[in-house]
């Protein structure tokens, strides 16, 4: 059964490869770490439910982009119908902070007439030791884009739930305010299945109905 | 010991025998004759080997240490991030003697290839070559054997013949790793159009829920299937890719088909987008073996029969 949601918002995870997307979005989803995972090719879909005020969920779906520049083509498709996006650079890989720009630029060109609401993310912060970008310049990257930045580490656990309920919260109130609209033929924000109404009780029958007995 | 070598007189009944599943023993030698590798005349197998492997280390000699060079460092970047990620869960993949052959297959492969150059996904179509030569020395426990200790000559051997057979294959398909990813395109939109003639209550349920079958499919074209099944199956898969005419570029789009028409009762019971999308990306596959890919391939034979002349349904 459909658990009951305020709105439905789609967001997208880019950033060059290996820098961690697909993990970080592993702990946010399923709650654990994979130490190797297989390259993800094309894009793939991940699904959770964030409560971002007590009784209020918004349904988070992902989706998980390959950071291989031949797959362009393909996650291209995806800009148009997110609301949110999580641009990953590695703390560790100053080539990959180097592209943020060029991600930015991609997103952008893709994405008319809508727009994204990005969150710029330090992956790998637990690997301070190796550490090639520094906080300072990524934050003032991120401040020259509008962008909020934060730090995480899937391996660790820090930050993870932060950057994904910020970036939530954040659209949220973009919604609330009014500054982005739900949109026939746009799949980025989706109203929910609302507590006590004819529709939300019609949705209740027609699954009783479908039940396996 | 074998009846492909002693008794099998010409290529067209090998295939015929291999549709159905290649023995174990006589794979490796098999797949070398269907990939096309090795000449059908016996006469001039031996010296054909000699002169490929030989061909295959004059390209090593040649080109291999232009990976450090400005206009390879990226193709070979590429290549040296994904290969530790290759059969993550497998140990035999995470020994640096087995990572280095990989490495090495890849980038000569991608530089003598510039039209596609190196495509995530490629790195997984080495590992049943691979892993079908090493096993002519191998008898048990493949997954934890010490590649290094074999001898030099023999970690060569497999080495050159998992190269040339991966070549051949991907000849066949390179569209699907060039600009644009052409080959992958026309394939999902044929099986989109297949399967709307075969299974309308799926066809429509996907469309109901905003399936687009690029978003599950794509990773079954780049990858043949790979991420879908366990290892023994893709090799299982291949004596049939191998032993059908365009089997990789043709017939595969069958088994997408019916392999998406196995799981209908479980697709028809999600009831949404996102349970739709989970189920299709994590196919409970786990379990399968000879008996489920045997099943399959008669399905998709069945199909691509029953489909061959309809019109225009998928260009080749």
């Amino acid at each position: 059964m459909e658990t009951i949601w305020l709105y439905q918002f789609r967001l997208i995870v880019i950033g060059d490869s290996t820098v961690g997307k697909s993990c970080l979005i592993r702990r946010f989803t399923e709650g654990r770490f994979a130490q190797v995972s297989d390259p993800t090719v094309g894009v793939d879909f991940f699904s959770r439910l964030v409560e971002i005020e007590p009784g209020k969920r918004i349904k988070l779906q992902i989706w998980d982009t390959a950071g291989q520049e031949r797959f362009r083509s393909i996650t291209r498709a995806y800009y148009r119908n997110s609301v949110g996006g999580l641009l990953l650079f590695d703390i560790t890989n100053r080539r990959s902070f180097q592209n943020v720009h060029n991600w930015l630029e991609e997103a952008q060109s893709h994405v008319q007439p809508h727009s994204i609401v990005f969150l710029l993310v330090g992956h790998k912060c637990d690997l301070e030791a190796q550490r090639q970008v520094t906080q300072q310049e990524a934050e003032k990257l991120a401040g020259a884009y509008g962008m909020r930045y934060v730090e995480t580490s899937a391996r660790d656990a820090i930050n993870v739930e932060k950057a994904f309920v910020d970036l939530t919260r954040d659209i949220f109130e973009l919604v609330r305010s009014g500054d982005i609209k739900i949109q026939d033929g746009w799949e980025g924000v989706k109203s929910g299945f609302v507590p006590n109404t004819v529709h939300s009780s019609e949705e209740v029958t027609k699954g009783g109905r479908q039940c396996f007995c | 010991e074998c009846c492909v070598i002693q008794c099998v007189s010409s290529t067209e009944e090998l295939r015929k025998h291999s549709w159905s599943g290649i023995p174990r023993e006589v794979r490796p030698i098999t797949w070398r004759l269907l990939s096309g590798y090795l000449p059908a005349n016996k006469e001039r197998r031996e010296l054909v080997l000699k002169r490929k492997r030989e061909e295959y280390f004059g390209f090593i000699e040649q080109y291999y240490h232009s990976r450090t060079d400005e206009h390879y460092k990226d193709t070979y970047r590429q290549i040296h991030i994904d290969i530790p990620r290759t059969n993550p869960l497998i140990p035999l993949f995470q020994q640096p003697a087995v990572q280095e052959v990989f490495e090495r297959i890849l980038f000569i492969w991608a530089i003598r290839h510039p039209a596609s150059g190196y495509v995530q996904g490629i790195n997984d179509l080495v590992t049943p070559f691979f892993v079908v030569f090493l096993s002519e020395f191998v008898t048990e426990d493949m997954e934890n054997f010490e590649v290094a200790a074999l001898p030099l000559e023999t970690q060569r051997n497999i080495e050159a013949d998992s190269f040339w057979c991966m070549s051949k294959l991907l000849d066949g398909i390179q569209d699907n790793y060039t600009f644009a990813q052409p080959g992958i395109q026309n394939k999902v939109k044929a099986l989109e159009e297949l399967v709307s003639r075969i299974d309308e209550d799926v066809h429509n349920h996907f469309k109901k829920y905003e399936v687009e079958y690029l978003q599950f499919a794509f990773r079954w074209m780049n990858n043949l299937l790979m991420r879908e099944l366990p290892l023994r199956c893709t090799i299982r898969l291949w004596d049939t890719y191998q032993a059908e005419a365009e089997g990789f570029s043709h017939f595969h789009l069958y088994v997408c088909a019916a392999f998406l028409i196995e799981w209908r009762k479980e697709i028809l019971s999600m009831v949404d987008f996102q349970g739709l999308l989970m189920l299709l990306q994590n196919l409970p596959t786990i379990h399968w073996g000879n008996e489920e890919v045997g099943l399959l391939l008669a399905e998709a034979y069945r199909l691509k029969y029953m489909f061959a002349d309809a019109p225009s349904h998928y260009k080749r």
